[in-house]
């Protein structure tokens, strides 16, 4: 019942898995910016070529990430129609009673919509890639500087981390929960707004309790086996910077370059 | 009345693969198997929260079939209760008796009626009644076990499944519980269908049984009969009620042939000395 592509992770043999989190947190948050340069339609074909390699090079199925996209799908058309009907500029393309259609507003749209998907694309490749356990490590050591400024960096990835492995568990403590008031009668999927509204207060007060039941039991196990917070903590896994991700900030860095030079020329 | 189960469910990894059963009204059937054997996947066909893929499942003039998309199953979850496997967590309302008129609530019994039914269940249940109106989360994890089973009960179904119903309780709330269920099948005729890793209570309690092992219905038979193949069942990685363990290492020892299988304390009693006074009269 719960279908999720985006946030889910897909232990396989690729270049992109491979990659350091490091490089993969650092090109991801760079291609959010840099997404923004794009304003023409070669910039926003480099995008999706970009985008397209980086599926190809890691080896998840293309259908499989288009299954992920597909509940974004409202929010995309509707940021696609609230642009096209409501920016001007450009020729007018089509009337129809209060709705007009100018050129410059379809454009804008299709980019938008464009510059939508490429990010998603790319954060979830991150995620399907990547181990939630890599990306925290990984963001723990990128945010390491803001230590010195007594930012509690390890705390607030150990939240995360947490986080992300309870998901499933909740997933499914919610799933049998709502069938076992299912089983009492309750109805979540039909009736009237009101009434499923009602419906939910059966599923989220025990939701909460084992939640909270559960936090209390998971602090007891953890200073059980001697945690002590962040300071002389050893890793398992060490994080290596290799020669491809020096490769992959390099690519990067070229990407940022052509999405200038092509807003800079103003080709179309 | 006469329950046909018939549910073949290629379901993901054929969770249930093509079982074919019948439960017979007011009858106590156990499912044993072991862990992911398809026993709970089975049983949650029966009040509809699964739909089988392939097959139907019939209760009473109930009909649940793959192709049927919406179909109103309250009036089936009315009369087939089903008490989840740590019942427990899905309490939530402010107190316990509350908690038990939800079921009743929700199946359209007036609020009058249905603390009528909770006081009555939670007597059957046997939570003293200064605890009826007390949040369900200041009580005991066996109170809490009380109070859950009570709502099932207020729905006053004519099936009641029970998933490893006492799990996780101390040895006399087991035996209390148990005891329960045996009464209501035997005085109200109510139907029960149990999944149980507990093999005396299996034993004990239940008309049939119903073995169950990747996702196959392998045996069913009276408790005796499922029980005299003992190896069958070591072979699932199964095993045979504690009298029936002691019996075979008393018999080893006294270098004597196995018996019929026997569950209840007493019996077990009789067999022993029936096997003392035959070992004696050997000497």
């Amino acid at each position: 019942m719960f279908n999720l592509v985006i946030g889910q992770y897909v232990p396989m043999e690729s270049r992109v898995h491979r990659l350091d989190p490091r490089s993969k947190l650092i090109s991801v948050f760079l291609f959010v910016i840099i997404v923004f340069l794009a304003n023409s339609w070669l910039a926003n074909i480099v995008l999706l070529l970009f985008c397209y390699a980086g599926i190809l090079e890691s080896r998840i199925s293309l259908p499989f990430i288009f299954r992920g996209l597909r509940s974004i799908l409202v929010i995309i058309l509707f940021t696609f129609f609230l642009n096209l009907f409501f920016s001007s500029g450009g020729r007018l393309l089509l009337s129809l009673g209060w709705i007009h259609i100018y050129q410059n507003a379809l454009i804008q749209s299709v980019f938008i919509v464009i510059r939508i998907l490429v990010i998603i694309v790319v954060t979830t490749l991150l995620t399907l890639t990547t181990s939630p356990m890599e990306i925290t490590d990984g963001m723990e050591n990128l945010l390491s500087p803001f230590k010195k400024i007594k930012l509690p960096v390890h705390e607030f990835a150990l939240m995360m981390s947490i986080s992300l492995r309870f998901i499933p568990t909740l997933l499914e403590e919610t799933e049998k929960i709502i069938k076992a008031q299912a089983a009492r009668g309750s109805d979540f999927t039909s009736g009237s707004l009101k009434n499923r509204m009602k419906a939910i207060v059966p599923l989220l007060v025990p939701l909460f309790v084992s939640a909270f039941k559960r936090a209390e039991d998971l602090a007891m196990a953890m200073e059980a086996r001697g945690y002590h917070g962040d300071t002389g903590r050893t890793r398992l896994h060490k994080l290596v910077w290799n020669r491809r991700d020096t490769v992959m900030m390099m690519i990067m860095a070229l990407l940022a370059a052509i999405l200038i030079l092509v807003r800079v020329s103003g080709c179309w | 009345m006469t329950h046909i189960y018939n549910s073949k469910t290629p379901f993901e990894r054929a969770a249930l693969d093509h079982v074919s059963l019948k439960i017979s009204s007011g009858s106590f059937t156990s499912l044993i198997g072991h862990t992911g054997s398809g026993k709970s996947t089975l049983v949650q066909h029966i009040n509809g929260l699964l739909r089988p893929s392939s097959g139907s499942i019939s209760v009473g003039d109930f009909v649940i079939e793959p192709q049927k998309k919406k179909q109103d199953l309250k009036p089936l979850r009315a009369r087939v209760g089903y008490v989840f496997q740590y019942p427990e967590h899905q309490l939530f309302e402010e107190t316990a008796i509350k908690d038990v008129c939800f079921g009743p609530m929700n199946f359209g019994v007036s609020a009058a009626e249905a603390t009528k039914r909770a006081e009555e269940c939670l007597t059957l249940v046997g939570l003293p009644s200064l605890f009826w109106h007390r949040s369900p989360f200041d009580l005991s994890g066996g109170q809490m076990r009380r109070v859950a089973i009570a709502g099932v009960l207020a729905v006053h179904p004519e099936v009641i499944i029970l998933d490893e119903p006492t799990a996780g309780l101390d040895p006399h709330g087991q035996k209390e519980i148990m005891e329960l269920f045996h009464k209501l099948n035997k005085n109200s005729k109510l139907t029960i269908i149990m999944v149980t890793h507990n093999m005396g209570d299996a034993a004990l309690y239940s008309d049939q049984i119903l073995v169950m092992e990747a996702g196959q219905l392998k045996m069913s038979g009276a408790p005796e009969e499922i029980f005299s193949r003992e190896q069958d069942l070591r072979n699932m990685g199964l095993d045979v009620p504690e009298t029936m363990v002691f019996l075979d290492k008393l018999t080893d020892k006294l270098g004597l042939e196995k018996g019929r299988p026997v569950f209840t304390l007493s019996e077990t009693a009789d067999r022993v000395a029936d096997l003392l006074n035959g070992g004696a009269a050997h000497v």
